[in-house]
C-alpha cells in the first residue's frame, strides 16, 4: 500500500491503453472477447426482454412470451401512466431514496474516519457492531421495526423511510469506506494535524477525495436497493400517497390479475432514472479525474 | 504474570500521558462522529432485533395476544426437519461463494485492462441488478422451462444431455435459482473491484508488465494483493446477498419449490411469520439466521478484515 | 447508560418532530372540519376488480354519503400480509379493512368489530349470501365484515383444440374415465391437456376443493375448519389420492411442479396450447379474460370432472365470498366505517361490479341484463346455481402450503401420497388457528 503514499502524484492517463497485456496471442484475445461478449448478452437480454414485453398486448404475450411480435403497442404505457400518478410517486421514490442515500452516506463517512482515524477506545468494538447489523434478515425485524416507527410517531411518512433506508445502507457503506480509510497512511493525517487542520477538515479534504470511488459504488448499491425495495416502503408507508414508485408499479397487477406485460411497463418507467443515474456515477468511477486524484 | 505486568506497563502509561490533551480532543470528537450512525444502527436495526428476540420466547396464535412461553419456539424450531433442510439448503447455495468472488474480479480486471470493447462490457454487466426480481423470476421460469429456449439451445449445439428440467430438480432448483442470483449480482462486483482498482497506482503495474507479468499473474500477485480490503468487502457483501437478500427472487422464481428444495430459512420466517401466523416461531427461526449468518461473515470479516489491515499498516 | 439517554434523547427529538408535523395535520383537518363536517376514513384494500371499478366505487359512495371522506389504501394482494400485520398488531392504521372470506379472516377477528344489527339488515335483505364473514361460516354467529363478489372454481376447455383432437366441443368429459380418454386424444396432437402450476397457492384454492367435493360432505368440512377432520381419514386421502392421478396420469405440463398457475399456467391454456384449465369465475383468468384471447365462441365452462359421480356434492359448485370489508376494532370513526361496508353490499355497487369489473356479484336485486353475454358465462350462471362450501378457504396457511409443496414432489415421483398424508397431518397439528 506504500505506492499510495503521496496524494499529489502525476496526473498520468488513468488507464492507458493495455491491450499488449494479452500477449501477443491473439486467438486468445478473441476468445476473451467473444466470452465477455456472451455474458453482455446475457446481461443485456432481461432489459430487452422487460422493453419487448412491455410493447406486447396481453394475448401476443401469452402466445409468444419469449420472441418478437409483429404488432407492438404503447398501450401498456398509456394505461401504466393512467393508473399510477406516476409524477407523485416519483416525488415520493425521489425524496425517500435521495434522503436515505445521503444520511447513510454521511453517517459512514463520519463512522469510517472515526474508527479508522482517531484513536478512540472501543473502535473497533463499534465497527464489527455496525457490520454485525448488515446480516440481520429483514424479514425477522419487521414487526418490531413498524413497533419502533409507530413509538416515534413516524409512520406513513418520508422521516421513518429514509431513516431506515439509511440505518439498512449504513453498515455496507462504513466497511467500504472504512476499507478506503485504512490504505490512508497514519503519518500523512498526523501531519495535517500538526499543520493544523481540524479533523473535519482532514475529514473532507484528505480522507474524502480519496473514497469517491467508494462513495460512488456504494451510492449505486445503495441507490439501486433503496430504488426497488418493496418490503420497507410497504410496511412504514402502507398503501399511503407517499407510497414509493416501486410499490405504484407492483399495484399494477391485481389480485388475480396478472398482466406481464402492463407490469413491464411500469418497470421500465420506473427503471428509466435508475439506469440515467447509472450512467451519470459509472462514469464518475472510472474517470481519469478521480483516479488522478487518489494517487 | 506478576513479573510480566510491570514490564509492560510503564511504555503504555508514558505513551498516553504524552498524548493526553489530544487524546481527550480525539475522544470528544470521536464521540460527535460516531453517534449519527450510532443511533440509526441502534434505533432501526438493534431495537427492532431486541424486540424481535423478545418476540421469539413468545407463542403467538395468529393475532391473539402472545403468552410467554419461555424456549418453546426454539425447542419446536429445532424438532421441525424443515427447519433443518432449509439450512442445508443455505450451505449448499453458500458453496458456490468462491464464483461470487473469483468471477466478476476476472471481468474487472479485464475491463480495466481495456480488453477490446471494454465501454459497453462495463456498462451492459450491471444492468441485471437494476432488473427488478419480479421480471427476474418470470423471466427465468420461462427461460429455463423443460421445452423452454435454453434446453431449445443446448440440444441444438448438440449438448442434449444437458438439457434437463432445470426447475424441477431438487439441486438443479437450488442451484438455477443461484445462479439467477449471482447473473444479478455479479455486476455489483465488477463495479465494486472497477471503483478498487482506480486506486490502484499505475507504477506497480507498469512495473509488472515490463517485467514480463501475464494477466493471471499480475491478477494474482498484484492485484489480489492489493484489492484485499475491497476483496473483503465483496465477500461479506455476498455472504449477506447468499444468505438473507435472496426473497425476492425466491418469491419470484420458485416460491421455494419443488417441495422444499429452494426453501432458505429466510424464505421459512417469511412462510412462518406472514401465512402461518406463527410470528413466535418465526422470530425464532429469524434469530438462529442472524447467529448463523453472523457467524459465517465473522469468519469471513476475521480473514479479510484481519489481513487487510494488517496489509495497511 | 449513555445508550439509553442518547435514545431517549433522539426519541425527544424525533417525538417534537413529529408533533411540529402533526400540530400542522391537526391544523388543516379543523379548518376541513369546520368547512363541512366530513369524516374521512381509510380503507385497506388490494383493490379487489381493479383500478376503475374502485374509482367509481369511491366516487359512488360518497356522492351517497355527502358526510364521509374514503381514502384508499391500496397494497397489492402479494404483499397484503406484510402490510396488514403490522397493523393488526400495533392496533392502528385504517377503518376498514379486506381479507379473504373463511379461515383468512377468522384468524384476524380480533382486529375486527362485530356487525352491528342495522347492517345484519342490509345484508339480509340485499346478499344471497353472507356467511364467509360470519364464524363457521354460520349467519348465526358471529360476523365481521360484509362481501360484495362471488368467487369459486369451474374448469374452462378450449373447443378449437377439443375439435383439433377429434372431440366433441358440445360434450365436454364429464367423469374421470372420460377426462383421461380426451387427455390421451389431446396429447396425440402435441399439446397440453391440463395446463396446470403448482406453486403458491392455487393447488390449495383452486384445485383441492374440486376433488374434495367428491369425498367430502358439508359436514365433513365444517370438521375440517375446525380441525376435527384428520387428514389420515380415508376421505382425506382419497382426496389427495385424486389431486395425485392429475398428474401421475399425464394430464398436465411438464413445467407443472415448478411453475405457478397464475400468470404461467394460465397463460398456457390462453396461449391455446392446452385443452382444459381450472381456474376461477370472477376477477381474472375468467371466461371473460380467456375469451379475450381465444375468441368467445372458443371459450367454455364446465364443472370439473367427477371421480364419484353420485357423491352427495360432486354436482356442485364450490361458491365463495370473493372477499369481505369489516370495521377495525381500533376505529375512532366507526359509525362512518360502517357506511362503507353497508354500501359494499348495496345493489349500486353490485351494478358497478358487473358492468365495471365484469365481476359476479353477490346482490340479490341486480338487474341480469346488465351482465355480459357469453356463452361460458352462461354456463357458469347455470353451474353456481347448486353452491357448496370453498373447502380451499377452510385450509390454513400450513395447511395449503404442505398441500403445494407435497403435490409438486408427489408430481415428480419423489413423494408418495402415504408421506404425503403424514406431511399433512403435521401441518394440520402446526395450525395455530386449528390447534
Amino acid at each position: 500500500m506504500s505506492v499510495r503514499t503521496s496524494p499529489v502524484a502525476a496526473a498520468a492517463p488513468a488507464m492507458p491503453a493495455r491491450s499488449a497485456l494479452f500477449g501477443a496471442s491473439a486467438l486468445g484475445r478473441w476468445l476473451v472477447t467473444l466470452l465477455l461478449t456472451v455474458l453482455a448478452v446475457a446481461t443485456l437480454y432481461p432489459l430487452f426482454f422487460t422493453l419487448l414485453t412491455s410493447l406486447k398486448s396481453r394475448s401476443d404475450f401469452a402466445q409468444n412470451p419469449l420472441g418478437f411480435t409483429a404488432d407492438l403497442t404503447l398501450d401498456n404505457y398509456v394505461a401504466a401512466f393512467e393508473r399510477m400518478n406516476v409524477p407523485r410517486l416519483l416525488l415520493n421514490s425521489v425524496v425517500t431514496t435521495a434522503g436515505g442515500l445521503l444520511i447513510s452516506t454521511v453517517a459512514a463517512l463520519f463512522l469510517a474516519y472515526a474508527v479508522t482515524k482517531l484513536r478512540i477506545r472501543g473502535g473497533n468494538l463499534i465497527f464489527l457492531f455496525i457490520i454485525a447489523m448488515l446480516v440481520i434478515p429483514s424479514q425477522v425485524i419487521i414487526y418490531p421495526l413498524y413497533e419502533t416507527i409507530l413509538t416515534f410517531g413516524m409512520g406513513g411518512t418520508y422521516q421513518g423511510l429514509i431513516f431506515t433506508y439509511a440505518a439498512f445502507g449504513l453498515p455496507l457503506g462504513t466497511y467500504l469506506l472504512a476499507a478506503y480509510f485504512r490504505a490512508v497512511p497514519d503519518d500523512l493525517i498526523e501531519a495535517a494535524r500538526l499543520d493544523g487542520a481540524g479533523e473535519l477538515r482532514i475529514l473532507f479534504s484528505i480522507m474524502l477525495p480519496v473514497s469517491l470511488p467508494a462513495i460512488a459504488a456504494i451510492s449505486i448499491l445503495n441507490f439501486v436497493w433503496m430504488w426497488n425495495d418493496l418490503l420497507l416502503p410497504l410496511v412504514i408507508m402502507g398503501g399511503s400517497d407517499n407510497k414509493t414508485l416501486m410499490v405504484g408499479v407492483s399495484l399494477l397487477s391485481g389480485q388475480y390479475d396478472v398482466s406481464i406485460p402492463l407490469v413491464s411497463a411500469g418497470l421500465v418507467i420506473a427503471l428509466a432514472p435508475v439506469v440515467l443515474v447509472y450512467f451519470v456515477f459509472q462514469r464518475q468511477i472510472l474517470s481519469g479525474a478521480i483516479a488522478g486524484a487518489v494517487r | 504474570m506478576v513479573a510480566a505486568s510491570p514490564a509492560a506497563a510503564p511504555p503504555r502509561v508514558r505513551k498516553t500521558s504524552r498524548k493526553r490533551p489530544l487524546m481527550r480532543r480525539e475522544l470528544l470528537i470521536g464521540i460527535l462522529f460516531v453517534l449519527p450512525g450510532l443511533a440509526l444502527a441502534i434505533l432501526f436495526k438493534l431495537v427492532p432485533l431486541i424486540r424481535g428476540f423478545v418476540l421469539s420466547l413468545y407463542e403467538t396464535r395468529g393475532f391473539e395476544d402472545p403468552t410467554f412461553a419461555g424456549l418453546a419456539n426454539y425447542r419446536r424450531m429445532i424438532a421441525d426437519p424443515a427447519v433443518a433442510d432449509s439450512f442445508r439448503n443455505a450451505l449448499v447455495a453458500f458453496a458456490t461463494l468462491p464464483v461470487w468472488i473469483v468471477l466478476p474480479l476476472v471481468l474487472a480486471f479485464l475491463i480495466f485492462q481495456r480488453s477490446p470493447g471494454w465501454t459497453i462490457f462495463r456498462a451492459a454487466f450491471f444492468l441485471p441488478y437494476m432488473i427488478a426480481p419480479i421480471v427476474v423470476g418470470i423471466m427465468f421460469r420461462q427461460i429455463l422451462a423443460p421445452e423452454g429456449p435454453l434446453n431449445a439451445l443446448l440440444t441444438a449445439v448438440g449438448l442434449a444431455p444437458l438439457a434437463i428440467e432445470w426447475l424441477n430438480g431438487p439441486t438443479s432448483a437450488l442451484l438455477s435459482l443461484t445462479a439467477v442470483a449471482l447473473w444479478s449480482f455479479f455486476g455489483l462486483g465488477v463495479l465494486t473491484y472497477l471503483s478498487g482498482l482506480a486506486t490502484l497506482s499505475e507504477e506497480v503495474l507498469e512495473a509488472a508488465r515490463l517485467d514480463g507479468a501475464g494477466f493471471w499473474r499480475m491478477l494474482v500477485s498484484i492485484v489480489i494483493p492489493l484489492l484485499k480490503p475491497v476483496i473483503g468487502y465483496w465477500t461479506v457483501l455476498c455472504t449477506s446477498g447468499i444468505l438473507i437478500w435472496m426473497f425476492p427472487l425466491i418469491y419470484a422464481l420458485t416460491r421455494g419449490g419443488p417441495g422444499s428444495a429452494t426453501v432458505l430459512p429466510e424464505y421459512l420466517v417469511f412462510t412462518t411469520t406472514f401465512q402461518f401466523l406463527d410470528r413466535g416461531t418465526g422470530a425464532a427461526i429469524g434469530m438462529a439466521l442472524f447467529v448463523f449468518v453472523a457467524l459465517v461473515s465473522a469468519l469471513v470479516v476475521k480473514r479479510m478484515y484481519a489481513e487487510g489491515k494488517a496489509k495497511a499498516r | 447508560m449513555t445508550m439509553i439517554e442518547t435514545t431517549g434523547r433522539l426519541r425527544g427529538l424525533l417525538r417534537g418532530l413529529s408533533l411540529a408535523c402533526a400540530g400542522l395535520a391537526l391544523a388543516a383537518t379543523l379548518q376541513g372540519a369546520v368547512a363541512e363536517e366530513v369524516t374521512t376514513i381509510r380503507v385497506l384494500n388490494w383493490e379487489p376488480g381493479g383500478t376503475k371499478y374502485w374509482t367509481e366505487l369511491v366516487a359512488a359512495f360518497e356522492k351517497a354519503n355527502p358526510d364521509v371522506k374514503v381514502e384508499l389504501e391500496t397494497v397489492p394482494f402479494d404483499r397484503y400480509p406484510e402490510v396488514q400485520g403490522p397493523y393488526i398488531t400495533t392496533k392502528s392504521g385504517p377503518d376498514v379493512m379486506e381479507n379473504n372470506a373463511g379461515l383468512e379472516l377468522f384468524d384476524r377477528r380480533v382486529a375486527y368489530e362485530p356487525l352491528p344489527a342495522d347492517v345484519l339488515d342490509e345484508a339480509k335483505a340485499q346478499l344471497i349470501t353472507y356467511s364467509g364473514g360470519c364464524l363457521g361460516f354460520d349467519t348465526t354467529k358471529t360476523c365481521y365484515g360484509l362481501p360484495f363478489g362471488y368467487q369459486g372454481n369451474v374448469m374452462y376447455y378450449n373447443k378449437a383444440v377439443l375439435k383439433e383432437a377429434g372431440l366433441d366441443p358440445a360434450n365436454p368429459p364429464k367423469t374421470w374415465d372420460e377426462m383421461d380418454a380426451a387427455c390421451a386424444k389431446v396429447k396425440a396432437i402435441g399439446k397440453t391437456c391440463l395446463a396446470l402450476g403448482l406453486s403458491g397457492i392455487f393447488p390449495a384454492y383452486w384445485d383441492f376443493p374440486e376433488i374434495a367435493r367428491n369425498y367430502l360432505t358439508e359436514e365433513d368440512m365444517r370438521a375440517m375448519l375446525s380441525g376435527g377432520l384428520p387428514w389420515t381419514d380415508p376421505k382425506m386421502v382419497n382426496v389427495l389420492k385424486g389431486l395425485a392421478s392429475i398428474t401421475e396420469k399425464g394430464w398436465a405440463n411438464a413445467s407443472a411442479p415448478s411453475i405457478t398457475m397464475l400468470p404461467d399456467g394460465a397463460d398456457i391454456f390462453q396461449s391455446g396450447n392446452a385443452a382444459f384449465a381450472g381456474t376461477i369465475i370472477s376477477d381474472a383468468v375468467n371466461w371473460s379474460a380467456f375469451g379475450a384471447a381465444l375468441g368467445d365462441e372458443n371459450v367454455g365452462a364446465m364443472r370439473w370432472p367427477t371421480l364419484v359421480a353420485d357423491a352427495p356434492l360432486a354436482q356442485s359448485f364450490s361458491g365463495i365470498e370473493s372477499s369481505v370489508f369489516g370495521v377495525t376494532s381500533w376505529s375512532s370513526k366507526k359509525e362512518a366505517a360502517f357506511k362503507f361496508v353497508k354500501f359494499m353490499a348495496s345493489t349500486e355497487n353490485a351494478t358497478l361490479l358487473s358492468t365495471v369489473a365484469g365481476g359476479i356479484s353477490l346482490n340479490k336485486n341486480v338487474d341480469p341484463a346488465s351482465l355480459p353475454k357469453s356463452e361460458a358465462l352462461s354456463q357458469i350462471l347455470e353451474i353456481i346455481k347448486k353452491p357448496t362450501l370453498h373447502s380451499g378457504v377452510l385450509l390454513s396457511g400450513q395447511e395449503a402450503d404442505a398441500l403445494a409443496r407435497g403435490w409438486q414432489e408427489v408430481a415428480l415421483g419423489r413423494l408418495t401420497v402415504d408421506d404425503w398424508t403424514a406431511r399433512m397431518q403435521a401441518a394440520l397439528e402446526a395450525s395455530p388457528s386449528k390447534r
